[in-house]
């Protein structure tokens, strides 16, 4: 017989388990929450075999694994946030049975409350900055130089126009930042993302998370356009609003 | 003759409520669920703490990708 544990999504304050009736769980389980002292942790039970330490070491190795239960991770959290205010857990912590599960309620009670109290109300909008290709050599560049010395002369200025350039585009990034951060409740800078992961050219400056009142998301995304006019030579883009992934972390509190 | 059926465009509050959130690109979530997110370390849960997350995203992704490139360098 395999050992299950129980898969945790999310903590939730005031969460309607009838709410996510409907919500698919990780590998054909389904929903359920577990209350202690006022919290609600979602959870639903999984193979200890596929989810056990072993199984997670290996599994985390396999994309197509890794996606399948980030989405669906995704999904129940997405749902929950629709519904109360939730603190996302982290993929696959699992515990052994709902008294585990309880326990860690009780441990972390206070930091969890303190956690929904910040998001409580708010989403996180992701705003991405990246650096615009520079334009192609002109015309003068490509021709062959005089002599060594108009060349090296030549080459010196190009070094000299690119490293102007990187530091202008990273003070952009910056006064992104603080205008975006000035107008939400919080914003982190989370590190930029290898180009071979967003399959993009441009470099990435600034890949910032924001949390921001649910109300006032038409006007965060107004202000980002703002920021992207008002700076033709970076690429802004924004994204959400998403669930409060990168504000719902304890060791903030 | 046709005629547009504006009860069709209403939706319910509860509907409205359960509706999907937009979804986020797989490289955005993997950077939150994987290095964001509430921790409840504790011997009780199996859990990842001791494992290098980061490393093992990476490892993940990049090999994924480069099994897919072409002309790997």
């Amino acid at each position: 017989m395999t050992e299950t544990g129980r898969y945790l999504y999310a903590i939730a304050r005031g969460l309607d388990p009838q709410a996510l009736t409907d919500v698919p769980a990780l590998a054909g389980g389904h929903l359920e929450v577990v209350e202690h002292r006022g919290l609600g942790a979602v959870v639903s039970s999984v193979d200890l075999d596929e989810y056990g330490e072993e199984g997670l070491r290996r599994n985390l190795e396999n994309l197509p694994w890794l996606e399948e239960v980030a989405r669906g991770h995704d999904t129940v959290v997405q749902a929950t946030a629709t519904q109360a205010p939730t603190a996302p857990l982290r993929l696959a912590t699992i515990c052994l049975d709902d008294d585990g599960v309880r326990e860690r309620l009780d441990a972390w009670h206070d930091a969890l409350e303190q956690v929904l109290d910040r998001v409580e109300g708010r989403m996180e909008w992701s705003v991405k900055v990246y650096a615009r290709p520079r334009p192609a050599p002109a015309a003068e560049a490509t021709r062959p130089a005089a002599s060594g010395a108009a060349y090296l002369q030549r080459k010196k200025a190009e070094t000299e126009a690119r490293q102007a350039d990187e530091s202008s585009t990273a003070m952009i990034a910056d006064e992104v930042h603080e205008s975006l951060a000035a107008r939400s409740v919080a914003g982190r800078r989370l590190p930029p993302q290898d180009p071979r992961l967003t399959g993009r050219s441009e470099r990435m400056l600034h890949n910032g998370a924001y949390l921001v009142e649910v109300d006032e998301g038409v006007a965060f995304s107004a202000l980002v356009d703002e920021l992207a006019t008002a700076h033709p030579e970076v690429v802004i883009e924004v994204h959400g609003p998403w669930p409060p992934y990168s504000f719902a972390t304890l060791e903030q509190t | 003759m046709t005629s547009t059926a504006p009860e069709t465009r209403t939706r319910t509050h509860a509907e409205s409520r359960a509706e999907r959130l937009p979804e986020i690109a797989l490289v955005d979530l993997l950077d939150r669920l994987l290095g964001t997110g509430v921790v409840l370390a504790g011997d009780v849960v199996i859990s990842l703490a001791g494992v290098d997350l980061v490393q093992v995203r990476l490892h993940a992704l990049i090999t994924s990708i480069r099994s897919d490139m072409v002309e790997p360098r």
